[in-house]
């Protein structure tokens, strides 16, 4: 048996690379021309893209009855992406803010990645709300603009909490995210030889000359925007939950909502970023940045998350007998044995079983387990939504106006194309920006850190 | 008038007084000079001023319209005359009169701008009362349906037609009319029964001028044998109502009286009236026996199951128990009373294994109330069984409960089938030249004899139509005729009340009158628009006008008749009639191991004679909720020994005649036996009704004594069909989900007796519920309606009132079954029981316009909002389409525009012309995105208050009526000012049996239901 002194903090970066090896590995990929696996990858996510657009087109034509929705169920796929896709966009600014005020070192390496991910993310999802409508060409009506028609939005409504919540979210998160990439783009400008690309990279890093003032401001502005981003990451999927939680449906209109959503948030996010990171840090070789270690410690978020989100389910369970409801407890009976009960078993067994196997190390260190893993989690947080969107409004408080709901090709379609979106993004941004944060990188190596020649 | 010089009369001219008379003469035309001038081109010269001067400014038009874009902006132009009855943005009301059957209800048409919307019954009429059925509700969309036809069509071979002009068309007719006669051969004239004096006239005149000429009248659903039952019985040529306002017990035998059983609104109206709550003493008890599981079986007290072809030996049981104890004295032939005595009510109720309790209940209580039970035969019965039925009456003195003052009469002869079957022989043997069809569908209806071939061996078939209907197309000539709504007539089918019918809007295409057009043969001159109106005048000023003997000259008469839109006739028929039963033919035979066929009236599409009125196909069936569809109702227990599922297709043998329909399995159904419905399955008609579930007229009965019923056998194809139903069907057995409506207190029912000890037995056990947040008060008028759910049957009128008051779409099968239907208003039916044995609970749903509406809380927008009236109001131009209104109303009314129906279904019907006439201009048409629901006729309460805006008066928000609740037949809905403590609707809210469907989830609903009370026993079922 190994035994971990865990008085010395493991390295955050293996081996000791020197500063310009940092450098080289991490900028080649912009450096470089592109391989023959980024056009395939980016020729597939390309083809989701299209696909999405064109079920979008087909619906913006025709309207929204081309998807399943129906009475009683008037929310569908629309809205389960829009809660998956939110959830995922949170790992970033979780790792980003809130690991940063919590001085966790181990998040340098991947902080940057995720954050790019959680605004791609918050794009795809900020697109569902907008296209759920039944007239997206009025969707301004959300706004609260001063107009002669002395109209208002309606600040009682959840969804109008969302338009805020998730605009600020994604306003913040692209601040924060450009803040970080300051300094990169600086050693980017000092890099590269392009004309077209140094006019670009002067212009976005803000006359960066890596001067200890401009180190001492940006530490400063960093710390502030991180302390900024910090309640975000929990109003965003608070808020988000609301939208259920605010109404009188049985199965929606519950307390625990909040917190089991903002844990399944960072659940679902952490299982999204580790997916691609085992990926990035496979094609570009930074094993040695983005380490085992670091895998690890998200694969123990994924299980303290995961736990929670099952303490939720056991808990709405719970509460629904406790209640004396009987509405309230024939909702969640339903889940678990009425027409959607698959989706409902699917849920708990990727979420709340599949987890588990992250009790043991071997399994937590073990790149295909937590891939698998991983992805179930993601499939999993996707029915759970699913399962409170659908299954709450499929038997709702008149069994008269009980009905199915059945996706339709275009529910499908938009699906694919939502992440056609996201992959999209990330395969532009990994060639075109450094997918981990260089500046950060070597203030965390061992060899910039103050050394004794191990001696304390 | 008369005397100038009294200071009492006003005149409003000088040419009015100074002459009267002229003036008088001008009102008694009935439009005024010059109105209707521009229609009657015929008889113009070629070129008139107007004319000219109309051509003059149209070539000047088109010479400008040509230079510039021109584009039609679709702009609304005011009359640049006015015609003088017609105030812009007001209705004018129209009395007149519908065939929608053969009971011709009179009708109020309501027009705006010259258009008719919207029909409802007369509130004049002694019948009507201002009431229709769901067929009189939808039949303003026959008037503007776009398949209509407009042109006389001539066929050039075989499906293929060209429009002719109507001269070449009645010059041909009349060639062959003429040839006809001269060769001896038989001109036949179809018509369906027709109950006009008038037309009858017309077509015995023509009778006269083409001496070879027969004229047969048929009705699918027929009432004959009841009209033969009562000759034989009372020697009466018709046949009385009953009042069953009076009747303290009711056993409905095979008899569906409150829904497709002929008199729906008259006994609908009267039944009602026994069911009220706060008159305990006369609260009726209503036993039905069936076969089929109806809409009057559902609204039973008592439910007695009895496969239909054993019902006779039930009556012999039955009067042999009764008259045992009641003892009566009859003359009744010998073999019958031998009959009756072999018949022991015990055995028969062993027999078919019916609950012993019930009918000793029964027993009891039709003897115990003699003079106020009384038994409703059904349409569909035997003549025999009617005689039974009648002779039960006779024993139990329900004679006291028959309404003479009000008969059902038939003016119209009406032929046996067999004499269609004789004149098809007569047909193939080339004996019959011309075949006239008078708005009649025989080739349809009677598609159990073989018109469709015979058609081909008829020199000449003319078919007058609206309708390009499956015999039309078969013709060689189709004369496209007036809707009701364009056309003049009379009808008579009460001994006490003559309804006239008269046009309310100028013919929408080049259509004609179809009595004229039979004139024009008869007359032998040309056609005129006024031929049949003259031609009734003159009959109502030689017949009616000498009958009433009313204290004013003819024309006055006849202009109050017209506004009327009926007469009363004297009655004389005081004298109460006596039983004298001279022969009984002897028992049928029945097959208890065969599998019995019994069909229906369509519940909503009747005989099938509305072929292309996607309203009635759209609307769920009352038990089944099925849509767009009919089907082989059986029951559960058959449906298992032969293994059958919903939805397999199975094909039904009796003798030739085959066909194949998918099965719909129905609790409380007998064994044994199939149902089917008719008025489905039409070839030709038009979009929407093509093709449309299965023309089942074919299995009508030749033979037997009831068209009705027959044996037959059935094999399962093993092919599957997809029927849609508008509400989700939980199995009774899965006790999962069993009775939640009862579990959730959506239906609160109790019984008679219970509410009789305990009148707080329902507020008993609601709670008092906190609120943590202050609730608005509401000063001034605050709207509230109250639906009693002992009145309302379940009839399904108040729906396609709302859908014609409000401008709902059709969202065709397809959506249906995704669950998108449009209805603001439906009837939800849950069942209770076991599947033999079940109980129904009907339950009319619609926006309950809540204090604490969740709805309006979570829009984002405020599109859905609340007035300070108590409405929760939609902005449809303020709506998104969030569509979370709809997810947080606990009772799912929200219905969203999922996409633009009226192009989403059937090829833009709905946008053809003319149906956008049909739009009720007060309501907005919703697009594509938008929430809708019910407003509480929003329209309704905003013309209600600007009158008294403008007569200075406080709104105190009485006399404004819901489309929902004037159509409501049973009087069940009751919609007002709460606050008025004057008014009904504020008793009923404080009304002991007045509950509110979830209640506990404190959204305050504004519309309560009346706790339902059935009438049994404790010690019964």
């Amino acid at each position: 048996m190994r035994v971990i002194d865990y008085t010395i903090e493991p390295p955050v970066v293996e081996g000791n690379p020197s500063l310009s090896s940092i450098n080289e590995s991490i900028i080649k990929p912009l450096e470089s021309k592109p391989t023959r696996g980024w056009y395939i990858a980016i020729s597939i996510s390309l083809t989701m893209l299209l696909i999405g657009a064109i079920s979008l087109g087909v619906t913006l034509w025709k309207g929204v009855g081309v998807w399943g929705v129906n009475q009683p169920v008037g929310w569908g796929f629309d809205i389960v992406n829009f809660v998956f896709w939110v959830g995922i966009g949170h790992a970033g600014t979780l790792i980003s803010a809130i690991l940063f005020l919590l001085r966790q070192r181990w998040r340098t390496s991947i902080a940057r990645f995720a954050e790019a991910m959680t605004i791609f993310a918050v794009m795809c999802a900020g697109l569902f709300p907008l296209i759920h409508t039944g007239r997206p060409w009025l969707d301004g009506y959300l706004l609260p603009y001063p107009n002669q028609h002395a109209l208002w939005v309606n600040f009682t409504s959840p969804l109008l909490w969302d338009v805020f919540a998730v605009s600020t979210y994604f306003t913040v998160s692209l601040v924060f995210w450009y803040i970080g990439l300051i300094p990169d783009l600086a050693t980017l400008r000092d890099r590269t030889t392009n004309k077209i690309l140094k006019t670009i990279y002067s212009i976005l890093s803000l006359g960066w000359r890596h001067s200890g003032r401009h180190w001492q401001h940006y530490e400063m502005a960093y710390l502030i925007l991180a302390g900024f981003a910090t309640p975000l990451v929990l109003s965003v999927h608070t808020i988000v939950s609301f939208d259920f939680a605010v109404s009188i449906m049985p199965g929606w209109h519950t307390t625990i909502f909040p917190p089991y959503f903002v844990a399944g948030a960072v659940f679902s996010g952490f299982a999204m970023v580790q997916n691609v990171l085992i990926i990035i840090r496979k094609v570009f070789r930074i094993e040695h940045i983005i380490t085992l270690d670091t895998l690890e410690k998200m694969n123990k978020v994924m299980l303290a998350t995961g736990m929670m989100v099952g303490y939720a389910y056991a808990m709405e369970f719970f509460i629904a007998w406790y209640s004396g409801n009987p509405i309230e407890q024939f909702v969640f009976l339903n889940r678990a044995l009425g027409p959607y009960a698959w989706a409902y078993w699917t849920m708990v067994t990727c979420n709340v079983l599949f987890p588990q196997l992250f009790w043991f190390r071997k399994f937590r260190r073990s790149i295909p387990v937590m891939f698998i893993v991983a992805v179930f989690v993601n499939v999993g947080m996707w029915f759970e939504r699913f399962v409170i969107v659908v299954t709450t409004l499929s038997r709702d408080y008149l069994p008269s106006s009980w009905g199915m709901y059945i996706p339709s090709i275009y529910d499908i379609g938009i699906l694919i194309g939502s992440f056609g979106l996201f992959f999209t993004l990330i395969f532009l941004f990994i060639r075109t920006l450094p997918v981990v944060s260089i500046a950060e990188v070597k203030a965390v190596l061992n060899s910039s850190q103050p050394s004794h020649g191990g001696n304390h | 008038m008369e005397n100038k010089n009294s200071g009492k009369e006003y005149w409003k001219s000088l040419r009015e007084y100074y002459d009267p008379e002229e003036l008088k003469k001008i009102k008694h035309d009935e439009f005024l000079e010059g109105a209707i001038d521009f229609v009657d081109l015929e008889s113009m010269p070629p070129i008139s001023r107007r004319k000219f001067l109309a051509l003059l400014s149209a070539s000047s038009a088109f010479a400008f319209a040509a230079c510039t874009n021109y584009k039609d902006k679709g702009e609304i132009v005011p009359y640049n005359r006015q015609p003088e009855e017609i105030i812009l943005g007001k209705a004018n009301y129209y009395a007149s009169t519908l065939n929608c059957c053969s009971r011709n209800c009179s009708v109020l048409i309501k027009t705006r701008e010259g258009r008719p919307i919207k029909i409802d019954g007369n509130p004049e009429h002694p019948v009507s009362q201002g009431k229709v059925c769901v067929r009189g509700q939808a039949s303003i969309l026959n008037l503007y349906d776009p398949d209509r036809l407009g042109e006389p069509l001539q066929k050039l071979s075989e499906k293929v037609f060209s429009s002719v002009s109507w001269k070449s068309a009645e010059d041909q007719i009349k060639k062959s009319l003429n040839e006809a006669v001269k060769n001896g051969k038989e001109i036949a004239i179809i018509s369906r029964k027709i109950n006009s004096a008038t037309a009858l006239q017309v077509l015995s005149e023509f009778v006269e001028t083409y001496p070879t000429a027969k004229l047969y009248f048929y009705d699918v659903l027929t009432n004959k044998n009841q009209f033969y039952a009562w000759k034989e019985c009372y020697n009466l040529d018709s046949v009385p109502s009953v009042k069953l306002e009076q009747a303290k017990v009711i056993l409905a035998i095979e008899s569906d009286f409150l829904n497709s059983d002929g008199d729906f609104v008259n006994q609908t109206i009267r039944y009602a009236k026994t069911r009220n709550v706060d008159d305990l003493k006369n609260f009726s008890r209503l036993y039905v026996l069936e076969g089929n599981l109806t809409l009057t079986g559902a609204n039973a007290d008592y439910r007695i199951k009895l496969r239909s072809d054993f019902i006779r030996e039930f009556l012999f049981g039955l009067i042999n128990e009764i008259n045992k104890r009641v003892k009566k004295q009859l003359t009744i032939p010998y073999n019958l009373s031998q009959l009756i005595a072999q018949v022991d009510l015990n055995v028969v109720v062993k027999k078919f294994n019916l609950d012993e309790k019930v009918i000793k209940t029964l027993v009891e209580d039709l003897i115990r109330n003699r003079g106020r039970s009384v038994v409703l035969a059904g349409n569909r019965l035997s003549k025999e069984e009617n005689i039974l039925i009648l002779l039960i009456n006779e024993i139990l003195d329900a004679t006291n409960l028959y309404d003479f003052s009000q008969s059902l009469i038939s003016l119209s002869p009406e032929n046996d089938l067999n004499d269609f079957q004789e004149l098809i022989t007569k047909i193939k043997k080339g004996n019959v030249e011309v075949l006239i069809n008078f708005d009649a569908n025989p080739v349809y209806d009677l598609s159990n004899l073989d018109f469709k071939e015979a058609l081909k061996k008829v020199n000449l078939t003319v078919t007058l139509s609206e309708l390009k209907t499956e015999t039309a197309s078969l013709s060689d000539f189709i004369l496209p005729i007036h809707n009701p709504l364009e056309s003049w007539n009379d009808f008579q089918t009460y001994l006490n009340v003559i309804n006239l019918q008269q046009p309310v809007i100028n013919p929408l295409y080049n259509t004609r009158q179809k009595e004229s057009i039979i004139l024009t043969f008869v007359y032998n001159e040309p056609y005129h628009e006024k031929m049949y109106h003259k031609k009734l005048k003159s009959r109502w000023e030689k017949e009616v006008y000498p009958k009433i003997k009313p204290a004013v000259d003819f024309e006055s008469f006849w202009y109050a008749s017209l506004h009327d839109g009926f007469v009363n006739l004297t009655n004389n028929q005081n004298i109460r009639p006596t039983f004298t039963l001279k022969n009984f033919k002897g028992s049928t035979k029945t097959y208890s191991d065969r599998i019995l066929l019994g069909i229906h009236s369509g519940a909503y599409t009747f005989d099938g004679r509305f072929a292309n009125n996607g309203w009635l196909y759209e609307l769920p069936h009352p038990i089944t909720k099925i849509v767009w569809d009919n089907y082989a109702t059986v029951s559960p227990a058959f449906a298992k020994r032969h293994n059958i599922e919903n939805g397999d297709v199975i094909e039904i043998t009796n003798g030739k005649v085959k066909s194949q329909l998918p099965v719909f399995i129905q609790a409380g159904v007998c064994d044994n036996a199939i149902f089917l419905e008719l008025g489905f399955g039409h070839s030709e008609c038009g979009e929407i009704g093509r093709g449309v579930g299965v023309n089942v007229n074919k299995f009508l009965n030749l033979s037997s004594s009831s068209r009705f019923f027959d044996y037959v056998s059935f094999v399962n194809t093993g092919k599957k069909y997809n029927l849609v139903t508008a509400q989700e069907h939980h199995a009774l057995d899965d006790t999962f989900v069993k009775d939640f409506h009862r579990k959730r207190k959506i239906i609160q029912e109790g019984t008679l007796e219970e509410y009789e000890k305990n009148k707080n037995f329902i507020q008993a056990e609601r709670k008092e519920l906190l609120s943590i947040v202050e609730e608005v008060e509401y000063k001034g008028v605050k709207w509230a309606m109250a639906i009693d759910m002992n009145k309302c049957t379940g009839c399904n009128v108040c729906v396609v009132s709302c859908i014609a008051e409000n401008n709902i779409p059709m969202v065709g099968k397809d959506q249906v079954e995704k669950g998108r239907e449009m209805h603001w208003m439906r009837i939800d039916t849950y069942f209770s029981g076991t599947p033999e044995d079940v109980l129904v609970s009907n339950q009319p749903m619609l926006c309950q316009h809540c204090d604490n509406a969740p709805c309006e809380n979570v829009c984002p927008v405020s599109a859905t909002n609340h007035s300070s009236d108590g409405l929760n109001q939609m902005a449809y131009n303020r709506c998104v389409g969030t569509r979370y209104c709809a997810n947080n109303c606990p009772y799912k009314v929200r219905r969203f525009n999922f996409f633009d129906f009226r192009s989403e279904f059937a090829n833009d019907y709905q946008y053809r012309e003319p149906l956008n006439f049909l739009n009720n201009p007060e309501v907005t048409v919703r697009s594509r995105g938008v929430m809708e629901k019910c407003t509480f006729c929003i329209q309704r309460i905003m013309e209600a208050r600007q009158e008294t805006i403008e007569k200075g008066i406080e709104f105190d928000g009485s006399g404004v009526m819901t489309a929902c609740q004037q159509a409501c037949p049973s009087s069940a809905i009751v919609f007002g000012n709460m606050n008025d403590p004057k008014s009904e609707i504020a008793r009923l809210r404080k009304h002991d049996l007045a509950y509110y469907v979830l209640e506990e989830t404190n959204v305050k609903p504004n519309v309560s239901y009346i706790t339902r009370l059935r009438n049994i026993n404790s010690e019964g079922v």
